[in-house]
């Protein structure tokens, strides 16, 4: 029997307590106990992860949590990196900036993911959080070298600066000299995404050599191969390092300088970069590779038999990234060779091509499937695919979590039968109950919905571009699947019906994308109407939807739960459909 | 995928047999850890919410609030019991509301949020700071 404790926590003793408390879910758990629960959480909550930079206002932020020192922050929706949301739809982090800089003077950790910065919004993080100390930048834009200027002049105790695959605009390759000669505190630095000339490599090699706790350096194609060894006898305590372009005429002393540089870095785990390689200068890494964990070749073409070679001396791997060239021989060498891998991507050298240029088929990954017991996350480009495969795969490893298959022409059928892939991906989420994320492509009818819906009930994220037959198809998946959080789609035939019908689900999510679909304007107005809680927003460059009839499709639709209400700072080609907004423009 | 009047069948740990409406009890079950009179709170409870949800019965947000704070109202074994039944069956919601009722109880907490104000709380909690886990 357990004995009623009647006594009641002095607050100084509850905040100690919810200080180990670190996971959003359970934080946010506590502030539903009881009002003085929420109000001494509240205070002491100190990372705050907001999923959409429109779900919320920075000023609610503010308000209900006063002491936050760490913010993460994403913007544009995923199907931003096809090319499929507009330059000027939105994503501003200044605004954010702007609240924060007067509410959270002891700010710590600023992260974006595919959001807009800009120079003053750079320029303004550097006067304003004066204990500063990470910068990531995920997929972002908008900004130059004179905002990274700022940040390197003046966060005296920066730790991390990471870049990863943000376009900048080059107009000074100096910047990295405005990191005082005091600065000794980087941990990490990844500026892997700038062009060229944007780095001062003296700099570079000085900043380098003066931080004792860089841990993760990943550098630019400007920095050639012979400059390698340098930075990394100056860094032989890297874990994560990438590389420049990996490319030169073959000279004995500079392989034997390379290759001794590498042997010194005990503890590399995991290596990136690789622009341009000659295949020679591989071997270079082979001291490493039985540690090596992760390496991300997505930018090197290296051929299928270097490939091998390479693989087969890294036998704790963990996550791979590669081109195609890899091929199926490649990744049946990676099954023997690599038994802990846990996560391939392998990406189209050759897109658009139309015939294919390499030999890499579902094989490959029916291989892997097999091979590697521990595979939980697949991406994976081709250009055929087959049932029986997919089954097989499904059989193999049912605990997959992502699942993301990219058949590269549209509606590809099973090339053996010439039937939808219907049945394979209905094994995929059947046999994978843990399956968290899947995109689907091939030819598929609404059948393949139907199993999702009854089988998806952990799937959080689904892509779907050219697939379906009917409203049915979306039908399925906003009636089955529980636990669906974000839904993208694209060219496919769904229309009004699944989606009025489906309306409470949407605010169960936290976006809808859907694009060239057969959802009238009508239709988009009536779900503003009926539900105000959730944004639902009408992109269309060409012309406002009104000048058309209310049934015409929409070009672009992009619905969102928020408890910020409508946004304010839409271009032109953004509407915002509702009762009380009117239509906002 | 059967329509919602198909009725199905549950065993218990001491071996008593329910037959329930298959709306009621979503999932495949194993309920062989799970005694019968917990087993039979639990099912009042999804039927409640699940004839509440459907319309069938007539019952207001502020009424069924009121049923569940009720419902919670047993001894800290048997609470217990219904937490860990809860859990295994996979009802969320059953499975929140006895939680925060032990932690309550436990420290000897009064819940005193109305019913609009958890509301607001729990829905900017999953719309603005949710994580997934994706």
């Amino acid at each position: 029997m357990q004995k009623k404790m009647a006594y009641s926590f002095p607050d100084e003793v509850l905040e100690q307590v919810f200080s180990f408390i670190q996971s959003d879910k359970d934080r946010n758990a506590v502030s539903l106990v009881c009002k003085s629960w929420d109000e001494i959480e509240r205070w002491c909550r100190r990372k705050v992860f907001i999923g959409n930079c429109y779900a919320v206002s920075p000023r609610m932020v503010i308000r209900r949590f006063p002491e936050v020192r760490s913010i993460k922050l994403k913007g544009k929706p995923h199907f931003a990196d096809f090319n499929l949301v507009p330059d000027g739809w939105g994503g501003y982090v200044l605004p954010w900036i702007a609240e924060m800089a007067g509410a959270y003077p002891w700010l710590e950790e600023i992260r974006l993911k595919r959001m807009v910065v800009t120079d003053e919004s750079l320029e303004l993080i550097a006067k304003s959080f004066k204990n500063f100390k990470v910068l990531v930048l995920f997929s972002c834009e908008g900004f130059s070298t004179d905002g990274l200027a700022a940040i390197a002049a003046s966060c005296k105790n920066l730790r991390e600066l990471d870049l990863r695959e943000s376009e900048v605009d080059d107009l000074s390759g100096h910047w990295l000299a405005h990191f005082p000669e005091t600065c000794t505190s980087l941990v990490s630095l990844n500026i892997s995404c700038l062009r060229s000339d944007e780095v001062s490599f003296s700099a570079l090699e000085r900043l380098v050599g003066r931080c004792p706790n860089l841990r993760s350096l990943r550098l630019n194609r400007a920095v050639t191969l012979d400059k390698i060894a340098n930075i990394l006898r100056r860094a032989p305590q890297l874990v994560d390092f990438g590389t420049g372009y990996y490319a030169a005429e073959l000279q004995p002393d500079v392989f034997s300088n390379l290759a001794g540089a590498f042997s010194s870095c005990k503890e590399l785990k995991s290596l990136s970069g690789f622009w341009d390689v000659v295949p020679a200068y591989l071997p270079a890494l082979y001291s490493i590779c039985p540690r090596l964990t992760s390496l991300n070749l997505s930018y090197a073409t290296i051929q299928s038999p270097d490939l091998i070679k390479l693989v087969s001396h890294c036998p704790r791997l963990q996550r791979l990234l590669v081109l195609d060239y890899v091929e199926d021989s490649g990744l049946e060498e990676l099954a023997s060779s690599c038994k802990d891998l846990q996560e391939l991507r392998v990406f189209p050298s050759d897109p658009f091509g139309a015939e294919p240029n390499v030999s890499l088929t579902e094989q490959g990954l029916v291989a892997v499937s097999l091979g590697c017991p521990k595979l939980r996350s697949v991406l994976y480009f081709c250009r055929r695919m087959s049932n029986a495969a997919l089954v097989t795969i499904a059989q193999n490893r049912p605990n997959l979590t992502r699942f993301r298959l990219c058949i590269i022409e549209p509606k590809t059928p099973d090339y053996l039968t010439l039937e939808p892939l219907d049945v394979g991906f209905g094994a995929i989420v059947e046999h994978c109950k843990d399956l968290r994320r899947l995109s689907l492509s091939g030819l598929l009818t609404d059948h393949v919905f139907e199993y999702i819906g009854t089988y998806g009930k952990k799937l959080e994220m689904l892509s779907v571009a050219f697939a379906g037959d009917s409203d049915l198809g979306l039908h399925h998946v906003l009636s089955g699947c529980e636990s669906l959080r974000k839904l993208e789609i694209r060219d496919c035939p769904f229309g009004d019906k699944a989606l009025l019908a489906n309306a409470a689900k949407l605010e169960t999510m936290r976006s809808l994308w859907m694009s060239s679909c057969a959802v009238s304007f009508g239709a988009c107005k009536l779900l503003g109407q009926k539900m105000p809680k959730l944004n639902v927003e009408v992109i269309d460059e060409t012309e406002p939807p009104d000048s058309r009839p209310e049934s015409c499709p929409v070009d672009k639709l992009y619905i969102y739960r928020s408890v910020a209400g409508p946004r304010f700072d839409m271009p032109p080609f953004v509407w915002t459909m509702g009762e009380a907004v009117r239509i906002l423009h | 995928m059967g329509s919602t009047s198909t009725k199905i069948k549950l065993r218990t740990s001491d071996q008593k047999v329910f037959e329930v409406e298959k709306a009621v009890a979503v999932h495949v079950i194993h309920v062989h850890s799970v005694s019968g009179d917990i087993l039979s709170k639990i099912l009042d409870y999804c039927k409640k919410h699940v004839n509440s949800a459907a319309g069938k019965e007539d019952i207001s947000p502020e009424e069924l609030y009121e049923w569940d704070a009720n419902f919670v109202k047993v001894d800290q074994n048997t609470l217990f019991d219904l937490i860990l039944a809860a859990n295994c069956l996979k009802i969320e919601s059953l499975l929140d509301l006895t939680c925060q009722t032990e932690i309550r109880t436990t420290f000897n907490i009064k819940n005193d949020y109305t019913i609009e104000a958890e509301e607001a709380v729990r829905r900017e909690n999953k719309w603005a700071f949710d994580m997934l886990g994706v």
